[in-house]
């Protein structure tokens, strides 16, 4: 008998353990967001986020954005960022090549990281970031600044409203996607004595461009 | 990990003695416990309490279907490309890994945290067979480097002080002197960074595993459970098989009653899930990802009125509430899971007689059934597990046979209320230290005074009636 | 809260419990006069003992139960008990079902017992409905209250005792931190783990000394006799008072009339 026959048949020898019982009709959520139209949701999300230590940078224009990189980038040449097509900023590819910079890809040494996101969530202030094809992972965690690019109308309540949409959109295509990270803020560690230290194995910085 | 929880007693008095450990958890459990309250209650008491039930329900309707939802998951998991291992015990798994590491010519290893391979020792399994093992998360890294065991179950080193942290850093790593968190911190990113590019496969626990999508679900907030599940060619998973839940609104709130019980965070910085191996068209993430499924006593556990411990999400509030645990820290709880938690799954884990002095590490106070974030009754498994302890002759032949007296005692009025007398009468003669196991209260407190005439005595008297027989 | 049938009206067993008979009797006699006070009748049950709680809580449950066969002897006839104690109040309402629940014999008086068994200060305020006892200490005093654990977290303990001794003319409640730590008295946990239960003791005394009020005040006696033993021994004078004590001392103070 397999260890896997073993454990299971293990499992139902007795009787179940609790009364059964069926999920709730209801899921309360976590963090309630009592305010769910878009400029409400906008507001929090900025307030969440910048508790959580991201800087935020509300831009009206693709220019204005481009104009945020450029300075969050500084003389730094080397950039990793995802493919640009997956970055909701047109002329961005152009802008970042004149002026000079080089789209690594995912070089270890680059100090600064581009990427957009899938969601956002108010509630939190938190980003959804999804891997898949030219959206690698290590763009959003290897150089200690990460900058992302968040759209107003991808901002949802919370978690749970997330989850929602997800399903309704069938859970076949969440699946798909190997690695889904829910990011709010900068790394960080209270390993020391309990003292916050900002930036640790992780990105230091997190820097959300918030569009429209 | 080697079991010495039949030293608490021993070991609690050195943590007693030792005035930095005093400070290090007294101040780190009361951060806990406070960041705990102010999570949780963010949004009011009553929003609080009723997460908790609703975290509570789903944990133990998980339980209820558990066979049917591991079948689940591993389908679910197979399907996405995760392979699925079974282990019946620590040996087994960490064979799995062994096998794995050799399948894909694996020699360096780095770490992510996860009890459970301290259950199965993986570490000293893997080093055994010259593998190069590295711990990442910052509190695991310094507990490796100081050859340690970790004594909380969220803060590995929550009984080190800053100085001697630094002190170890200096030592074992050669870190420049700093007293500063952030630079030691820094001197650890930098450090650990290159052993991350250049590992062969990494290693991670499971916070839960979502049947319904065949997702590992992974919290962490420095960034290294992420390296370790992203940057190697392979990934291996240990999670015990009690961390399955149901749905993706059954993880919703698990995910997020976890960290505001642990670190009064709402989300970690970092909430993933693993849900495959790279795809085509990916360039990045491991080319092959394992869960192994741990058993290690679980089903033994399921199977006995002791369930409710596996509905454990290992948040740790109940160590950071417990007044023992605060006065004692971890490591004297001797083995892998320490506080209220601890004394009732060491002994159901390893055995009660590895583990006889645990559930009586305890004043019942019920502070940590309190604080969990899915209601786990641990006074009532901790007086369960008292009574198993007894009845499997682990009591101790002097307490046996003063219980015995005092039941013979005290079952009879009549007996009783003579006892009361004769004591009332020699209460002169008490003496300043009491004999026996009984010695211990006097250390500490003056001997109770009994009264010159007991209750039963003074309320005939105020009656003045005759005695009603039972 | 589970409800439970009224005690209005019903004549009282008093439970003493076996600490109060033998080393705190004045407590018992405390808590008779409030009750009469407020025209409750009260009886004594003689062949009551104890609820068997100490070996119970040590996991000698067979002697646990031959104690509370007694007291379900014992209390036959009652139509309400109260005891002056949150933690062996807890004891009869928790544990006496789930002792009994193998056994036919005894399972059915040990429900009954359970659902008519109140703890002292909750017998008052929740039972009979009274907050004010039109008590009058005759000096004025403030206080501070020790939530005792089991009262706390078992009977949902909290509000009922402030309540009656806030109503006390010359009595001050003073908010205080420390009031739901545990004292590290824990039955026997106080001599099998003496050291950690000293410490957790010597916490609590900290706390008691930076309090400056006049008296701590706590619903079980076990809690007391720990605290007071620890300041005792420190040299210093016993604070802790039942108060159960202090409404008693209100009551007999009271203005005439009232």
């Amino acid at each position: 008998m397999s260890s896997r026959e073993r454990i299971l048949e293990k499992l139902r020898e007795g009787e179940r353990p609790f009364s059964p019982s069926n999920p709730p009709a209801f899921y309360q959520p976590m963090t309630p967001v009592a305010d769910d139209d878009p400029a409400a949701l906008r507001a929090r999300f900025v307030v969440e986020a910048q508790k959580a230590a991201c800087v935020v940078h509300p831009v009206k224009t693709p220019e204005a954005a481009i104009g945020v990189i450029l300075h969050l980038l500084g003389g730094e040449t080397a950039v990793s960022a995802w493919d640009l097509a997956q970055i909701p900023i047109p002329g961005l590819a152009d802008a970042l090549e004149q002026a000079g910079k080089t789209l690594v890809g995912q070089d270890a040494s680059a100090r600064v990281g581009l990427t957009g996101v899938d969601a956002a969530l108010a509630a939190t202030g938190s980003v959804v970031v999804m891997s898949g094809n030219g959206r690698w992972r290590t763009a959003s965690l290897l150089p200690p600044v990460h900058i992302a690019v968040v759209q107003g109308n991808q901002i949802m309540p919370h978690l749970e409203s997330w989850w929602a949409a997800q399903k309704a959109d069938g859970l076949e295509h969440t699946r798909q996607r190997s690695n889904i990270v829910i990011i709010t803020g900068p790394s960080r560690t209270a390993d020391i004595a309990m003292q916050l230290v900002m930036g640790m194995h992780g990105p230091q910085e997190l820097h959300l461009i918030l569009l429209g | 990990m080697q079991n010495r929880a039949n030293n608490f007693i021993p070991m609690a008095q050195v943590a007693l003695n030792d005035a930095d450990l005093q400070t290090a958890v007294s101040f780190g459990t009361q951060a806990g416990f406070n960041k705990r309250q102010a999570a949780m209650f963010a949004d009011g008491e009553a929003h609080g309490q009723a997460m908790r039930q609703q975290a509570a329900a789903i944990r133990r309707r998980a339980l209820n279907n558990l066979p049917e939802l591991l079948e689940q998951a591993e389908a679910n998991m197979q399907a996405n490309g995760i392979q699925v291992l079974w282990a019946v015990d620590g040996e087994e798994a960490n064979r799995h890994a062994l096998e794995i590491a050799r399948r894909h010519a694996a020699q360096s290893v780095v770490k992510s945290k996860s009890m459970v391979t301290e259950e199965t020792g993986l570490n000293h399994a893997l080093e055994a067979a010259g593998l190069d093992v590295l711990e990442t998360d910052l509190g695991e890294y310094i507990v490796q480097l100081g050859e340690e065991t970790p004594s909380h179950i969220v803060v590995p080193i929550l009984h080190k002080t800053k100085e001697s942290i630094r002190d170890l850093l200096i030592e074992k790593a050669h870190m420049p002197p700093t007293d500063d968190p952030e630079t030691m911190a820094r001197f650890a990113r930098e450090t650990l960074r290159p052993r991350f590019l250049a590992a062969d496969m990494g290693i991670s626990g499971g916070n839960f595993i979502i049947a319904e999508t065949g997702s590992l679900a992974l919290v962490s907030n420095e960034g290294n459970a992420r390296l370790v599940t992203s940057l190697p060619r392979v990934h291996v998973a240990f999670v015990g098989i009690e961390k399955v839940v149901a749905t993706v609104e059954d993880y919703a709130t698990l995910t997020q009653v976890l960290p505001r019980s642990a670190t009064g965070q709402a989300l970690t910085v970092y909430t993933h899930l693993v849900n495959g191996p790279r795809q085509p068209g990916e360039a990045d993430g491991p080319e092959h990802v394992y869960v192994i499924l741990l058993d290690n006593g679980r089903s033994a556990i399921y199977n006995s009125d002791y369930c409710e411990a596996l509905a454990c999400i290992r948040c740790g509030a109940c160590l950071n509430g417990c007044p023992v645990y605060q006065a004692t820290g971890g490591h004297a709880y001797g083995w892998v899971y320490p506080g209220p938690i601890g004394a009732v799954v060491t002994p159901l884990l390893t055995g009660l007689e590895n583990a006889t002095p645990l559930p009586y590490a305890s004043t019942l106070c019920g502070m940590c059934k309190e604080v969990c974030p899915v209601d786990i009754d641990i006074p009532r498994m901790l007086l369960d597990l008292r009574r198993d302890l007894v009845a499997q002759g682990h009591g101790g032949a002097v307490w046996g046979v003063g219980m015995k007296a005092w039941a013979w005692g005290a079952k009879s009025p009549t007996r009783f209320g003579l006892g009361g007398r004769v004591a009332a009468s020699g209460r002169r003669f008490m003496p300043q230290r009491l004999p026996g196991p009984l010695n211990g209260w006097t250390d500490y407190r003056r001997t109770p005074q009994f009264a010159a005439k007991s209750f039963r005595q003074l309320w005939q008297e105020r009656k003045g009636a005759d005695d009603e027989q039972p | 809260m589970v409800e439970r049938p009224s005690p209005r009206g019903k004549r009282v067993s008093l439970f003493v419990t076996c600490m109060v008979d033998m080393l705190y009797p004045d407590t018992g006699l405390s808590v008779v006069d409030v009750l009469t006070h407020l025209g409750v009748e009260v009886d004594f049950p003689l062949g009551q003992t104890c609820c068997g709680q100490p070996a119970f809580n040590a996991g000698y449950w067979p002697e646990a139960r031959q104690v509370a066969i007694q007291f379900l002897k014992a209390f036959k006839e009652a139509e309400v008990i109260v005891a002056p104690s949150g933690s062996c109040a807890a004891m009869v309402r928790h544990e006496f079902p789930r002792l009994f629940a193998d056994d036919p014999a005894w399972r059915g008086e040990a429900e009954r017992v359970a659902a008519i068994t109140w703890e002292f200060s909750e017998f008052i305020v929740e039972g009979l409905g009274v907050t004010d006892l039109h008590g009058r200490l005759p000096t004025p005093h403030t206080f501070a209250f020790h939530d005792s654990c089991h009262g706390l977290r078992l009977l949902g303990l909290k509000e009922a005792g402030r309540i009656l001794v806030g109503n006390l003319q010359n009595a001050t409640l003073v908010d205080w931190a420390d009031s739901e730590n545990c004292c590290g008295f824990g039955g026997l946990f106080s001599v099998k783990m003496a050291d950690v239960s000293g410490a957790m003791l010597g916490k609590k005394l900290d706390r008691i000394a930076q309090s400056e009020v006049d008296a701590i005040l706590t619903g079980d006696v076990s809690c007391l006799t720990h605290m007071n033993g620890g300041l005792e021994k420190q040299g210093q004078a016993a604070r802790v008072r039942h108060i159960a004590d202090v409404l008693a001392e209100g009551v007999r103070h009271a203005e005439p009339g009232q």
